[in-house]
Parts: C-alpha cells; structure tokens; sequence
C-alpha cells in the first residue's frame, strides 16, 4: 500500500516534470524613453495620461503584426522599460500635434534615449491660476501654430496632478469656435462656493487649462498644472 | 491442399474487392436533415424561418450589452442597456456604460452566422416547388432578415463586407475572403434589402401566422434604418475620426448623403402612415390619469394595441421568457424574487418631461424657493426648500407619460403604496441622508427610509441592491400581477416597431432635412403628445422633437442609439454622473412634510464616452485581413 502511495507521487512528479519545455525565449531587455518636444521652443509638450496622445508602434519581423500604444505621461516625457530589441515602425497620430510620417526606429538591446519634436496644434501661455475670494480664475493666451478654429477652452480640477479634461471633477469650459488672436487674453473660473460638495475647503487640487483644436481626434492642449490649497 | 488454400484466399480477395459499393462513404446522417430537404416541405421552412428570427438581434427584454448576447436566459444581475446612457442607474453596481470593451455590444460571429443561414434559405427559393405567391413572400422573408441583420451589423461596426450570396468552402481560404464595403455602401444594401421586403412581403398574414413581418414592419425597418444612416451622414463631423478605416470611406458617410437617407425616411413613415392600417393607442385620453393608464397597459400587454404594434417579438412559457419582473419590480412588489429593485430610472430622464402647465418645455424638478436646479451639493440648510403634504404632490401636472414609465414615492403600484424616502432632517436642522435611523420626535418614531423593516420600503437603505438610489422604481413593461419569484417568467411580448417611434421618425426626419411637409409633421409630433393628455399644440422644432423622442421612447433601447447616431455621448455625457432626486422627511415642522433634494447618484463614478467607440472592435483581423476601426 505504501508503495503504490510512492508509486503515484512518482508518477506525478514525472508528469509535471515532463509536461513542460523550459522557455528559451528572451525576456524584453530594451528600455526606450524620451520627450515629446516643441520644434520651437524646445520644451516638452504637456499631455493626458488617459484618453491622451499615445506612440502607436509595430515591430518587424512577424506576419500579422497588431499595434502597440506607449502612454505619454502628462509632462510630455514616456518610457517603457519592457520593451524588445528590434526594429519598429512608430508613428504619432490623433494627438495635440501635427501628426508625424511614420519612422523606422531601431531598438537596442539597453537604454534608447528618443525625443520626437512635433509641432503642437497650440501653446497656451502667459498661464495664471489662482485663488481669489471663493473663486479660482485663470488667465492665459493662446498662441495656435496652424490656421484651424479653436474649439473650446477648459480649466480643469482634480486631486491628482494628471488632471485634465478626460480626468477631472469640476470644470470650467468654454466654446470658442474662432481663429485665436495670440494677444486676447482668455479668462475660466471656477466658483469654490457652488462646488463646496467636490472640492472641499482645506485641502489641496491640481488646476490646469487647456485648449482643444478643431481637427479630427485632436487632443487638449495644455499649460502645466498648479497646484492650489482652497 | 496447396492448390486449395490458393482458391480459398483468391476468392476472400474477391470478397474484399466486391464487398464495397460506390456511395458508401456518402452516407446520409440518420438524426440530421440537409438544407434540401428541410426546406422542400412547408413545416421544415416554418421551423427554419423560425430559427432565422430568433437570432434577429433584437435588443428586447433578453439583450445582454456586455458580450452582446441575444436571447441572454442567465443572471445578468439586472444590467440592462439603459444603463449605458442617462436614463438610468443600477442600484448596486456602478455600470459604466457597456461602450468600453472589445466584447461590449459585439454581434460579429453570430451575425454571419444568421447572414450564412439567410444567404442558404435564399440560394434554394428558386428551386422549390411552391407556388408563385407563396415564393415572393418567402423572398421577402429572407430580405426582412438579410435586412435587420446587416443593420445590426452596420450600426455597430460601419461597412462591413457583404456577403450576399452563400459561400461554398473549397479548400482555398482566401477566395472566401471579402473586404469590407464602405459605410455608405453598406447602408444602401440594407435599404435595398428593405425595399425587397417591402415589394414581397404580405399586407397581413393569415391566422396563426401573423406576428410574421407584413409590408409595414419592412417599411418601418426602412425608416428606422434611413433616419439611422442620416444621421450618420450629418453629424460625423461633430466626432470624426482618423485613419485607414476613415481613408477608406468604412466609416462614416459625407454630409451632402443626409438629405436622401432623410427623404428615404420621410417616405416609408409616409407609406405606414397613410396606410390606414395603424393609429396610436387610445390617442384621446379623456384625462391624464387615463393618459398614464393607456400608456403603461400597451406594454404590459401589446395585444391590447394591436393598432400601434407593427412588429413584435413574442414572449410565452413555455418557450421564450424574460426576467423584468425578477429584477425590476421595487422592493415591496418583489413577489419573493431576491434581487429586485435594479433599474432607478435617473433625474436626468425624470427632468425631460414636459409638465402640462408649460407645453414645448422640459420642466425639471424645482425644489427649492431659489429654483436653482443646478445645485447637486446635497442638503443645506440655509436654503429654502419647497414643502409637500405627501412625497408626489412635487410631480403632479407632469406629463402622464412619467406616471406610467417610473414608480414615485408615495405612489399606489400593484396595490401597495410604494415608500421611497431617503432620509429626514432633524428638528435641529441636520440632516440624516441614507443611513439607518430612527427619531422620536413628539413622541412618534420616524425611520429615515419611511418604515422599520426593510419590506416595507424600496429605496435608498443598501440591502444587496434591493433599493432605488435613484428616487425612482422602474414601471415600464412590468406586470401587475404576480410572477413567480424566478428567472425568466415573465411573458410579456416585446414591441419592436411601433406606429409611435414611426410618427417621431417622420417628425425628426422631417426636422432635420428642413422638408416641406412642416405641417403634417407637427401633427404627427402632437398626435403623440394628445395620446399623453396635452391638450395644448407645440411647434415642429428640434428640440421638441428630440424631448419627445427621450419620454415616449423611454427603455425600449432606443436611447443607446439616439445618442450614438446623433454624436451625442461625448459632448453631453461624458465625464458626467447621474442625478438622483431625494426626498426627505422634514421634522423641522409639525406635522411633518416632504422636501427633496437634487444630488449627485451615490456609488457612482463619472462615466467615460470616447468618439472611438460609435464604432466598435472588429474581433479577428488578423485572420480575417479586415480593416480595423479606429484606434481599436
């Protein structure tokens, strides 16, 4: 009777141990980052991190390749630290830039430093949020690079840094439909008092306004988000 | 003996040579039946089209948003596709909409699947030995379902490749293989297949027969379709897209088609309404007590209006039955069923309803001096809220329509008064908003959700979903009479076109194309509000179009659709949670009386609508070699 218990477990272990091949294959051991640049000014180009501007990227090398999307954080940098050696076709469409042509990228076995200067559809600048009263105002101006209408203009609030218009609790939005002047001066609120159920007195919210361009998916453009105790 | 044994063997060898016939391996299955066959006899063609028309994607009382299933029998725990848009909330769980997911609302595999057996039944009608008349109907048959099948592809995926006559697999897998067409040519098929119907198809059917699709369920299918394909046409660019499937012209359609999809519209409403054979249910009601009653009625029971039924899906036990009533009755109606209460139909909806005393204007539920109705903070006691002697005096002079689609607090439904109260406001002014309590106060007990014991209330306590956290219980297509405490027992048969949603197809249809038949639309959009108890007339405009498309099509899943074809979702709806009406017990007052409060719906987060997902995921490109939808 003991045997036949030994018997078994042998079995069983034979089982298992010849039921699987060991996984040869190689693990991603390419890291790949950088910034989505401004042509101009060099700086990087802020974002949303959800329901934002996204790498579409393929890799080589196989028959029916699917599409790949790399997020971009919201200060306009990305990295993916799992990624494969190889070659890659990247593109940078439906974002709040003029869309690149596709390139073939080489990824190498290490770290791959690549920034992609874009133009952006507009930069909002001059920006200048702040408490006054029971109110938060902002100020800024729009300098758009192409001849598109501006859609809409949004002063956003959340919890977190990233917030923005997919992402926030209260909002302040405006509809413009216009070929912006670079010299108006645009001006959101934000009543604290009629939101004291949302943004709670006391503590801290991130602010951000943006810019939406009057082009197919499109994305906000923004200025960097502030941080405000109410 | 040598020579023996050789004869012996040669003539087993002979045996063996002999022993097998031409078609043995052509045998017939014994329990199986070809397409032939079965269909060369009347009953096999009853039994096949039968088949076809339970698969039609029918978004009845069985569809299941999530997966996409038709004809969903399990527990879906409540989860209907009004959750998907604002007219309503689930009582438990937070139902982002069904419009995130790859499988959210697919009808891929199952839709050829049917277009496979439909494109069978077609490529043997010629050879079957029926008589002339019987033929064309059997054409028409197959063109209705050819029809709503392609329609429920196109509305969810675009153009999609059209398969019209059936595919004989012959070893090579790539000749079997078909692009997809472009959005507007798929479009124009469908309407295509319609007019087939339309010319084939019987003006009414025999007895026994007659829930099979006549003339007017194609040319209602048409208008359904033409008004669907315009809006398409004229509103893309309030949401476009990019991309190879937009290059491609698979998506979308260019604004100059919308006016001949409107006229396409304007014309099969035209050809049911002067037909003479349909007319609203009770369109004079003499009060809107009555006006509430008539409505309700028709979709508890359709057979007792069978002059506004066009086409419906039947529901009976044994068979095919639904589970409305297990999940959707308010609590104290539950009939022992463990899980009611899910559908609350939401403030947003209730806010859409004309009140009578102020025709042509949505009238929200003003419950304060101020008649601010944009404050959702909840309750504050420096505001001046509205008083009322019981808790549905605040909805009285609003549309009937309202009073037979939802439950309100402190109504009679199936006998009982339904309690639904969210909690009350202490005589020290604070508040108690859902949380169980009691106070005495002048010595009686008030409880914050209008009783002691959970039987004996439907709202706001969270008791495993069984309550409304909306303000509202849902009343539409529920039973007055008992059903047993289980799935799937109701039996109620579900309406799929109606003389109503033709009237406001024609209405909006006419709207938009700016057409010159003005007058008889208007009639056609007030017909339909004398049938609630209006008595004023409002003028034909957008607006009102679209508000009366909202009230009288409420949960019939139109809405879904609505928002969809029009590009509505991502501008109005996103980012947004559902607003719930809470009426509390005020005990600052003696006696005590009823005010509410306008709030944000709790345990529910702001809900997400991307432009990529009017069109939803294509499963399988990789093989299929198909185009894929934007950003899927």
């Amino acid at each position: 009777m003991k045997y036949i218990h030994i018997i078994y477990r042998l079995l069983i272990i034979l089982l298992v141990a010849v039921s699987c091949e060991l996984d040869n294959y190689d693990g991603p051991d390419a890291s790949f980052y950088g910034s989505i640049l401004d042509y101009e000014t060099n700086e990087p180009i802020e974002q949303d991190i959800i329901n934002g501007t996204q790498i579409e990227y393929i890799e080589h090398g196989f028959a029916n390749p699917i599409t790949q999307y790399m997020v971009i954080k919201n200060d306009g940098t990305f990295r993916n630290d799992l990624m494969f050696s190889g070659t890659y076709t990247m593109i940078l469409v439906r974002g709040n830039f003029i869309p690149t042509d596709s390139m073939e990228i080489e990824v190498t076995s290490g770290n791959n430093e690549r920034d992609f200067i874009v133009q952006p559809y507009i930069r909002v600048v001059d920006a200048n949020i702040q408490k006054s009263g029971n109110k938060i105002t902002a100020s800024f101006k729009l300098d758009q690079t192409v001849t598109n209408t501006v859609k809409g203009i949004g002063l956003y609030a959340h919890p977190e840094p990233t917030v923005g218009q997919p992402m926030n609790i209260v909002k302040s939005e405006q509809t413009l439909n216009v070929v912006t002047n670079p010299e108006t001066v645009y001006n959101l609120e934000i009543d604290l008092t009629a939101n004291s159920n949302l943004l709670k007195p006391g503590k801290q919210y991130y602010f951000r306004v943006g810019a939406l361009i009057n082009v197919a998916q499109a994305k906000y453009n923004y200025a960097p988000a502030v941080r405000i105790g109410i | 003996m040598k020579s023996i044994k050789i004869i012996i063997y040669s003539i087993l060898v002979l045996l063996f040579i002999t022993a097998c016939s031409d078609d043995i391996l052509d045998k017939r299955p014994m329990d199986k039946l070809d397409s032939e066959a079965l269909l060369s006899s009347p009953e096999g063609r009853v039994s096949f089209l039968a088949n076809l028309y339970y698969q039609l994607p029918i978004e009845d009382f069985l569809f299941r948003p999530q997966g996409g299933e038709f004809n969903f029998r399990g527990n879906n725990n409540g989860k209907y596709l009004p959750y998907s848009t604002d007219e309503a909330v689930h009582s438990e769980a937070n139902v982002a909409g069904f419009l995130h997911g790859q499988n959210e609302l697919k009808w891929w595999e199952e839709g050829y699947k049917l277009i496979r057996d439909v494109n069978l039944l077609i490529s043997v009608i010629p050879d079957l030995t029926i008589n002339e008349e019987e033929r064309n109907t059997l054409m028409g048959e197959a063109a209705f379902i050819r029809a709503y099948s392609y329609y429920g592809l196109v509305k969810r995926y675009g153009g999609v490749p059209l398969i019209k006559e059936l595919q004989i697999f012959e070893d090579d897998i790539e000749s079997i293989k078909v692009p997809r067409s472009t959005e507007k040519e798929t479009w124009d098929f469908v309407l295509s297949e319609c007019d087939v119907a339309i010319n084939n198809l019987p003006e009414d059917w025999y007895d026994g027969y007659n829930r099979r699709p006549t003339k007017w369920a194609a040319y209602a299918l048409k208008s359904r379709v033409a008004l669907h394909a315009a809006s398409i046409a004229k509103f893309w660019n309030e949401a476009p897209l990019s991309g190879p499937a937009v290059d491609q012209g698979l998506v979308g359609i260019q604004a100059s088609e919308a006016n001949g999809y409107y006229q396409a519209c304007i014309l099969a409403s035209q050809a049911i309404m002067n037909s003479g054979k349909f007319s609203l249910h009770k369109p004079t009601p003499a009060n809107p007590q009555e006006a509430a009653e008539n409505y309700r009625e028709m979709f508890e029971d359709p057979a007792l209006a069978p002059e506004e039924v066009i086409f419906l899906k039947g529901f009976s036990i044994p068979g095919l039955g639904h589970a409305y009533d297990f999940w959707l009755q308010p609590n104290q109606t539950s009939n022992g069923a463990p899980h009611p209460g899910r559908m609350n139909p939401s403030l947003d909806f209730v806010d859409c309803y004309e009140s009578y005393n102020n025709p042509g204007q949505s009238s929200p539920i003003v419950t304060t001096v101020d008649g601010d109705v944009n404050n959702y903070n909840g309750f504050d006691k420096t505001r001046t809220y509205l008083r009322f002697n019981n808790p549905y005096e605040i909805f009285e002079g609003k549309d009937a329509r309202l009073w037979g689609t939802v439950v309100l607090p402190g109504t009679v439904w199936k006998g009982k008064t339904i309690v639904i109260q969210g909690g009350y406001v202490k005589p020290d002014e604070t508040a108690r908003i859902e949380v169980d309590e009691s106070i005495v106060v002048n010595g009686t007990t008030y409880y914050t959700f209008g009783g002691s014991d959970y039987t004996e209330y439907s709202g706001f306590k969270v008791l495993g979903g069984r309550m409304t956290k909306s303000g509202f219980s849902f009343k539409k297509f529920l039973s007055t009479i008992d059903v047993p405490p289980e799935l799937n027992q109701s039996t109620n048969d579900w309406i799929e076109f109606r003389y109503g949603e033709i009237l406001l197809n024609f209405a909006e249809a006419v709207v938009e194309s700016n057409h010159n038949a003005q007058t008889e639309a208007a009639q056609a959009l007030n017909s339909i509000r004398h049938r609630a108890g209006h008595t004023v007339d409002i003028p034909l405009t957008l607006e009102n179009v679209l508000r009366e498309r909202v009230v009288e099509l409420a949960f019939e899943n139109k809405r879904n659709w609505d928002l969809n074809r029009r590009r509505i979702y991502h501008k109005d709806l996103h980012n947004t949670v559902r607003k719930v009406l809470i009426p509390l017990l005020d005990l600052r007052v003696d006696p005590p009386q009823y005010i509410f409060v306008r709030r944000n719906a709790a345990r529910e987060r702001a809900r997400t609508y991307l432009p990529k997902e009017y069109y939803r995921y294509i499963p399988d490109v990789g093989a299929s070699g198909l185009v894929q939808n934007p950003e899927w």
